[in-house]
């Protein structure tokens, strides 16, 4: 369980991030959702401990975040794949999964073939650079770095930008499957509200840096009012 | 055989090739923290020859040559680390001429307290293996066994730091750390504890650069030994790219090859100009270096 | 022209108390009381011009000038005061501020940085040093102008790859001229001179009518370093007037906004490719001239001056001083004209052995240190930090 208290953030006279106060609960998935600019990166940068909150606190479990060091926090158990997906291009396909296992309990051969297993396009491209991959296969690669260090807790910013509906879709299905069968908390950050809300518990919507709803995903998802004002979607 | 072995353009590539290997190994040098911290390091020649100094002067002359060696590249390992962590961390994110004032600063600072210590009279370094050339049917090759073991001295440290960054955790953290410090943060990288690691890296490659320098050139061991050789040694990095290792490696050495045939055919005098030559021609053809591939994507 | 009434006859009292002021002042011959009342009324003219911010608006050139003339007329009549070795310690820091505001103008404007402008100076005294041993004859003004051509066109010629190369690139590709520049000469050195370089075949003396103004019947004007110092004075303020404008310009103007914030002064430059060729040119060539007068107030020059040390030298006093202002290029060159004296005092005062290892190189170990805190601490020199001090205490 994830639970941001009271968190603000400013960038010089920006503020991003006012009073945001929610909890994703454990093994399953909270969609966080909002316009451009709403602050949806900048709370999973809070979160891992890229930034440092003016005043509030991010918990893990019973213990807290806020203070530590994204190197550490990722040790416990905190993985976050940043928006635009952070694949290092320079490098091979197994390069970013072992960077990513590094500090995974678990033997790196048997980490490397879980992921070829849960991505089989991976293992296909194992030896050749990062750049040369298509959007999704990368987005691919980033959500397997990820899960390759045995992480509790998954930060996902926007994984489905870039993509085409089939592969958001495909992508979506993973995700669920991930929480339901590995027990995973995902904090799922989104353009799409739709296919987000559709695999969500639980959804928060941002506006200007401030939780404006926090509420069932399917009652969100029926708010017409919510789904006008801050999620732009349509009738 | 024996004729062409000691015939003049062998000769001049021989000692082009001691000379450029020197050369690689400073630009190998200022490459490892251009990689990580975008800094060019203008006292990376002031700071081997520090190390030097605390490897052959500090310890008696007449200690064991590899004890002063040894010693010579833990300095240059523990003042690189020190350099990063109380001057260079100061200027990370800086405008880009900031690290540039900075180091040429600490440049002027190490060399004068060089000088107010050990003086700026010339100290020859014993050297391990003669300075005599070969001979062959008793006309000299234009290499010694000192020649030779410079040359795979630096064979060896190239190797060493080429199988750490291609083949260990630890050079995969470090690669990362270059290329993505905030990614490499968010996979647990301590990438702090990585750029203190390459300026160490960096700085004991200077060192053994530094006590090859001072043994094998006529001037011994000044403070401003280094001078010439970083200025040969940052030609040849901007040369080949100041990102790419590889362009360090063949521009240094091609740059002592093709400078010793001018040195040979034209004068002496005239080999820093061409070198300079070369800089400023590769530099606008080339702005970022010969070997570095334009516009790389990062995602 | 601007100034209202009121303030002309501010400005007339003012010079006429000043006139009877520098006739009653103890000033030796009547003839030099007369030059004093002069400089006051100079000095008052230009005072009452700058004194009326109307006038500062519309008239901003010759604001500027005005400036340029009082700065320079104050020191002038202050140097006739000083010893001949703090005159001539003065000359040759005068001269270096104009090298400083050439470095300085090229950061400002464009974010790089030069660490070969020694050699540039290099260029300039050398250039004087030679047309002077070739032509005797030519006025010292031309001999100074082509000394800045001269420093233009080799500006030029390396400015060139500026305009595409990232700053580090740059400033390393001047370290190797200045390391180059040596060779260079020496490529020459049928006209050069070689490792002893060059004298000038005459003296750059006081004209003739000046002399009898002042002593009738001596020679010389008190000593050479009189003339010496106000001659670099007079070329310092022409070079600070033209400055001035460079730095009012508009690449000047987002250079100043960039300065006075505290915020954006850490980021000191400015992306202006364009400027680029053009800072780095006219830092060349206030460095050849800096270098020229070198060469006429040493009445020598030798190769081993303009080595790399004085490059690094030359990059320390512009940062401490603080870079891309213009009070910056003159407080380092005001620091420059009396280190080695404050030095030497220091080394006396402590007991150091003035021929020592430690002493020999305290400058060195000064100005370093001095450059790493600098840029560490105080990023924008003392000029930067007086600036704020006095913005913060005008503001209370
Ligand atoms: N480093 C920064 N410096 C200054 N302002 C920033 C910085 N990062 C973000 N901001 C501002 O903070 C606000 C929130 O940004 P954030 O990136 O969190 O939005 P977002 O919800 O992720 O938007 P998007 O959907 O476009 O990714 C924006 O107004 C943005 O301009
Ligand atoms: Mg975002």
């Amino acid at each position: 369980m994830i639970r941001a208290n009271g968190l603000s953030v400013t960038y010089g006279a920006v503020q991003a991030l006012r009073d945001v106060t929610f909890t994703a609960e454990t093994g399953a998935i909270t969609a966080v959702l909002g316009a451009n600019g709403a602050g949806k990166t900048t709370l999973l940068r809070a979160i891992s401990g890229l930034v440092a909150p003016r005043s509030g606190t991010v918990s893990l479990d019973e213990t807290t975040l806020t203070g530590e060091r994204p190197e550490d926090i990722v040790r416990r158990g905190v993985g976050h794949v940043p928006e635009g997906r952070g694949v290092i291009a320079e490098f091979t396909v197994e390069e970013n999964l072992r960077l990513g296992a590094m500090i995974s309990p678990m033997p790196l051969r048997d980490g490397l073939n879980q992921q070829y297993e849960w991505f089989p396009v991976l293992g296909e491209r194992r030896k050749q650079a990062a750049a040369t991959l298509s959007g999704g296969e990368r987005q691919m690669l980033a959500m397997a770095r990820a899960l390759i260090a045995k992480p509790t807790v998954l930060l996902l910013d926007e994984p489905s930008l870039g993509l085409a509906p089939l592969v958001t879709a495909q992508l979506m299905h993973t995700v669920s499957e991930l929480c339901a069968t590995t027990g995973l908390t995902v904090i799922l950050v989104e353009q799409n509200a739709k296919s987000a809300l559709r695999i969500a518990r639980r959804a928060v919507v941002l506006y200007l840096g401030r939780v404006v709803a926090d509420d069932d995903a399917a009652a969100v998802a029926q708010d017409d009012q919510l789904r006008q004002y801050y999620l732009g979607m349509v009738k | 055989m024996g004729s062409f072995l000691t015939s003049r353009n062998v000769a001049d590539v021989l000692g082009g090739l001691t000379n450029g290997v020197i050369y690689s190994l400073v630009a190998l040098s200022l490459v490892l923290v251009w990689r990580s911290t975008r800094i060019l390091n203008f006292a990376q020649g002031a700071m081997a020859m520090i190390a030097a100094y605390i490897g052959f002067a500090v310890l008696a002359p007449t200690t064991n040559y590899w004890v002063s060696m040894a010693v010579a590249i833990i300095a240059g390992l523990v003042l690189g680390g020190l350099t990063e962590r109380v001057i260079v961390r100061g200027l990370y994110g800086k405008p880009e001429i900031n690290p540039v004032v900075a180091m040429v600063g600490f440049l002027l600072v190490l060399e004068s307290v060089a000088a107010a210590i050990w003086s700026t009279t010339s100290r020859g370094l014993p050297t391990p293996f003669s300075i005599v050339d070969w001979q062959i049917n008793h006309k000299p090759v234009a290499l010694s066994p000192f020649a030779l073991y410079e040359i795979v001295t630096a064979v060896v440290v190239m190797t060493v730091i080429a199988l750490l960054f291609q083949f260990t955790k630890l050079g995969l953290k470090l690669r990362a750390a270059a290329l993505a410090p905030e990614v490499s943060r968010l996979l647990g990288v301590r990438v702090g504890r990585m750029l203190t690691l390459g300026w160490m890296l960096s700085s004991g490659v200077g060192a053994v650069t530094a006590v090859l320098v001072a043994s094998n050139y006529f001037t011994g061991l000044t403070p401003t030994t280094m001078d010439g050789v970083f200025a040969f040694g940052f030609i040849a990095a901007a040369i080949g790219g100041l990102d790419s290792p590889v362009g360090a490696l063949v521009s240094g050495v091609s740059l002592g090859i093709i400078l010793q045939f001018v040195g040979d055919y034209l004068n002496s005098n005239d080999i820093i100009l061409v070198a300079l030559g070369m800089l400023i021609v590769s530099l606008m053809v080339r702005p970022n270096g010969v070997f570095t591939r334009s516009a790389q994507r990062r995602v | 022209m601007g100034a209202r009434w009121n303030q002309r006859v501010v400005a007339g009292t003012a010079v006429g108390a000043a006139a009877v002021l520098a006739s009653w002042l103890g000033v030796g011959t009547a003839r030099a009381a007369t030059a004093l009342s002069i400089a006051a009324v100079v000095l008052v003219a230009a005072l009452a011009l700058i004194s009326s911010s109307e006038f500062r608006r519309d008239h901003p050139v010759v604001a500027r000038a005005a400036i340029s003339v009082a700065a320079v007329d104050v020191s002038l009549v202050v140097t006739g005061f000083f010893s001949s070795t703090v005159d001539s310690n003065l000359a040759i820091g005068a001269a270096m501020s104009i090298v400083l505001l050439g470095l300085s103008f090229l950061t400002g404007s464009s974010g790089q940085i030069s660490i070969g402008n020694g050699a540039f100076m290099g260029v300039g005294a050398f250039t004087v040093a030679i047309w002077a041993n070739h032509h005797a004859t030519t006025p010292i003004a031309v001999v100074l102008l082509l000394a800045v051509v001269a420093g233009a066109l080799v500006g030029l010629l390396l400015g060139l790859p500026a305009t595409r190369l990232r700053g580090p690139y740059l400033a390393g590709m001047t370290l190797a001229f200045a390391v180059a520049f040596g060779a260079v000469l020496n490529l020459f050195s049928t006209w050069t001179g070689g490792d002893s370089g060059l004298q000038l075949p005459y003296a750059v003396n006081a004209p003739a009518w000046l002399v009898h103004f002042f002593q009738p019947g001596t020679s010389s004007l008190t000593t050479n370093s009189v003339w010496l110092v106000d001659v670099t004075i007079v070329t310092a303020g022409i070079a600070l007037f033209f400055m001035a404008n460079l730095f009012a310009s508009r690449t000047g103007r987002a250079m100043r906004l960039v300065r006075d914030n505290d915020v954006a002064a850490e980021l000191v430059g400015i992306s202006l490719p364009r400027a680029r060729v053009i800072a780095f040119t006219v830092s060349a060539a206030y460095a050849a001239l800096g270098g020229g007068l070198w060469t006429i107030i040493n009445n020598a020059v030798t190769p081993a001056t303009y080595g790399f040390a004085l490059s690094i030298t030359i990059l320390s006093l512009v940062v401490i001083g603080g870079i891309g202002t213009i009070p910056g290029a003159l407080i380092g060159g005001l620091i420059y004209a009396f280190a080695a004296s404050v030095i030497a005092w220091f080394t006396a005062h402590t007991g150091l052995n003035p021929q020592g290892n430690v002493a020999s190189q305290l400058n060195g170990i000064i100005f370093g240190g001095l450059l790493v805190l600098t840029i560490l601490f105080a990023p924008t020199g003392i000029a930067g930090f007086v600036r704020r001090r006095w913005a913060a205490w005008r503001s209370r």
